[in-house]
């Protein structure tokens, strides 16, 4: 089971869309905007995915649990 | 000739017996390549530059140390190709970007540097797709590699030249690298072995890095066998890569051999059946190869693993947010330096917010402990790669969707298990068809038992591209 964030509207994504742009630093070309927007929505469609429910100890990580791997000290 | 195959055919083991009793010199296995990469090359692209000179100084370098007795190992005098984002002294490396064009750098990658150390022969740059990510775009400043299957058809990427210059017969050896599939794709495209080892196995120091947390190095081969002499060449900690690891070095070559008697095979099914874009010539060469396994004297279970969407969704989120983090000035200041499919791909990590990350690294510990899980049950995994066989050249402007991608292989680079990708049969057009191998973290050896049980009378590595120079 996969448990999704809301998607909002398209009005409401594209105004994300713009907010986030400008929040990076982009220029959203104009001659690649559209194309740009229907990316970001599939984009934002991955990212709802990654906000299920989670347990207190899955903490954020990198790769490995401990005991997977052995690094130097 | 030696064992009176071309000496394209040679194994590398097969090379270095000739080369240690005086049949043959690496002179004579240098000029063959570097006379099928003048004569095929310009019909595939594999290589992006090729580095005559300096391969007929390194195969006259080994020769005179085999005359002197020395020995630097399996791979002196054996030719072999870098993807061009492997650092090289003094070669060009551009990464397919015509940001560094011009870029040569002053120092060898740690792969580069093992491989001149042993004695190896470096024939070239190998084409990839623009740092590593994306797909062949016509404005990029060098043209795209083709598959030599089909040369209509895409050759995989990112390792687009490697895979295709291995099945070609140009090089026995192209080191690749892997974020997402860039080593188990080209080389289910193009019909050869990929190797994409556990995270910290190889270093990737002077490897310009995709998304440093997903990338990996390693070979794509001709041979489950070569795979296995490269990996014991090219591995081992290295203390200026901060993932590599500090773990004891099998020898792989002689692991190999064991069969998979005993071995439990886990097959997580779900992943692939019903997947959209999956061919039941696919699907048909998995089951073939995993009876092949069960007649070996393993014994294959379904497994049930978190849906595939979640790895691709963690995978991918990590890896354009670490991408656009390393370019985000270059975005800003020279947007329209990137080709377009790795704009239009890389850019994405600009929308990524802060929490999506944490969460993102959050489900990459659950997915990672799901699938250490899951190997406490088997010792191996066995699923697909490409869903289907190659798919035409892209025509310009178009660009896949990552949700509509082809390929499922990026579950492995969450987790940072090692994987094997091994052709399975042609389909009916011609093009081969593959499966991968995955293993748990440092147990390479368990892919290269597996491999080497289903590389004897493989279909497809018992036989060439038909290529109009071959």
């Amino acid at each position: 089971m996969i448990a999704e964030k809301r998607i909002p509207s398209d009005d409401q994504l594209r105004e994300e869309f713009e907010a986030l742009a400008r929040r990076a630093g982009i220029e959203v070309l104009d001659d690649r905007r559209e194309a740009m927007f229907a990316s970001f929505c599939d984009y934002r469609r991955m990212t709802a995915l990654l906000h299920g429910a989670r347990t207190a100890g899955v903490e954020s990580a990198n790769i490995f649990s401990i005991e997977s791997v052995k690094r130097r000290q | 000739m030696t064992t009176g195959k071309p000496l394209h055919e040679l194994s590398i083991a097969e090379a270095g017996a000739a080369l240690r009793n005086g049949s043959l010199r690496a002179t004579q296995l240098a000029d063959h390549a570097l006379a099928r990469i003048a004569a095929i090359n310009p019909a595939i692209n594999a290589f992006v530059t090729v580095t005559e000179d300096r391969a007929r100084a390194d195969a006259a370098a080994a020769d005179a140390d085999f005359a002197r007795g020395i020995d630097r190992g399996p791979l002196q005098g054996i030719p072999y190709g870098l993807k061009d984002i492997y650092d090289t002294e003094g070669i060009r490396t551009a990464c397919h970007s015509k940001l560094r064009v011009d870029h040569v750098p002053s120092a060898d990658s740690a792969v580069a540097e093992k491989f001149r150390t042993q004695g190896a022969v470096l024939l070239g740059k190998l084409t990839t797709n623009e740092f590593a990510l994306g797909n062949p775009d016509p404005d990029a400043p060098f043209p795209p590699a083709l598959n030599p299957w089909n040369t209509a058809h895409s050759p995989g990427g990112s390792s687009s030249g490697s895979g295709a210059a291995v099945a070609a017969g140009l090089t026995r050896i192209a080191m690749g690298s892997d974020t997402g599939a860039s080593i188990r794709g080209p080389a289910s495209y193009c019909g050869i072995v990929g190797l994409k080892p556990t995270f910290g196995l190889v270093s990737r120091r002077g490897v310009f890095p995709l998304s440093p947390s997903l990338d990996h190095c390693g070979p794509l081969t001709r041979s489950v066998e070569d795979a296995a002499i490269v990996m014991e060449a090219i591995s081992g900690h290295d203390p200026n890569d901060p993932a590599s690891a500090n773990v004891s070095i099998p020898k792989f070559r002689s692991l190999m051999a064991s069969g998979v008697k005993g071995l439990r095979i886990g097959v997580p099914r779900h992943f692939f059946e019903g997947a959209k874009g999956l061919s039941p010539e696919a699907l048909d060469g998995i089951d073939s190869s995993l009876q092949k396994l069960r007649d070996a004297g393993a014994s294959v279970e379904a497994i049930t693993l978190p849906d595939y969407e979640l790895f691709t969704a963690c995978g991918r989120v990590i890896m354009y947010t670490e991408a656009f983090a390393i370019h985000e000035n270059d975005f800003r200041q020279r947007p329209r330096e990137f080709g377009f499919s790795t704009y239009m791909r890389m850019i994405m990590g600009a929308f990524t917010t802060g929490p999506d990350m944490v969460q993102a690294l959050r489900l990459r510990r659950e997915l990672t402990e799901a699938m250490n899980a899951a190997f406490s049950t088997c010792d191996a995994i066995v699923t697909a790669t490409a869903l289907g066989p190659a798919p035409r050249m892209n025509t310009p402007g178009d660009w896949a969707m990552p949700s509509d991608s082809p390929m499922q292989c990026i579950q492995f680079n969450v987790t940072g298990h090692p994987a094997l990708a091994l052709p399975t049969r042609l389909s009916g057009s011609g093009l081969p068809l593959a499966l991968q191998i995955a293993a748990k973290h440092f147990d390479e050896p368990t892919l290269l038992r597996i491999g080497a049980v289903l590389e004897e009378d493989n279909e497809i590595l018992s036989r060439w591209p038909q290529l109009a120079h071959t």
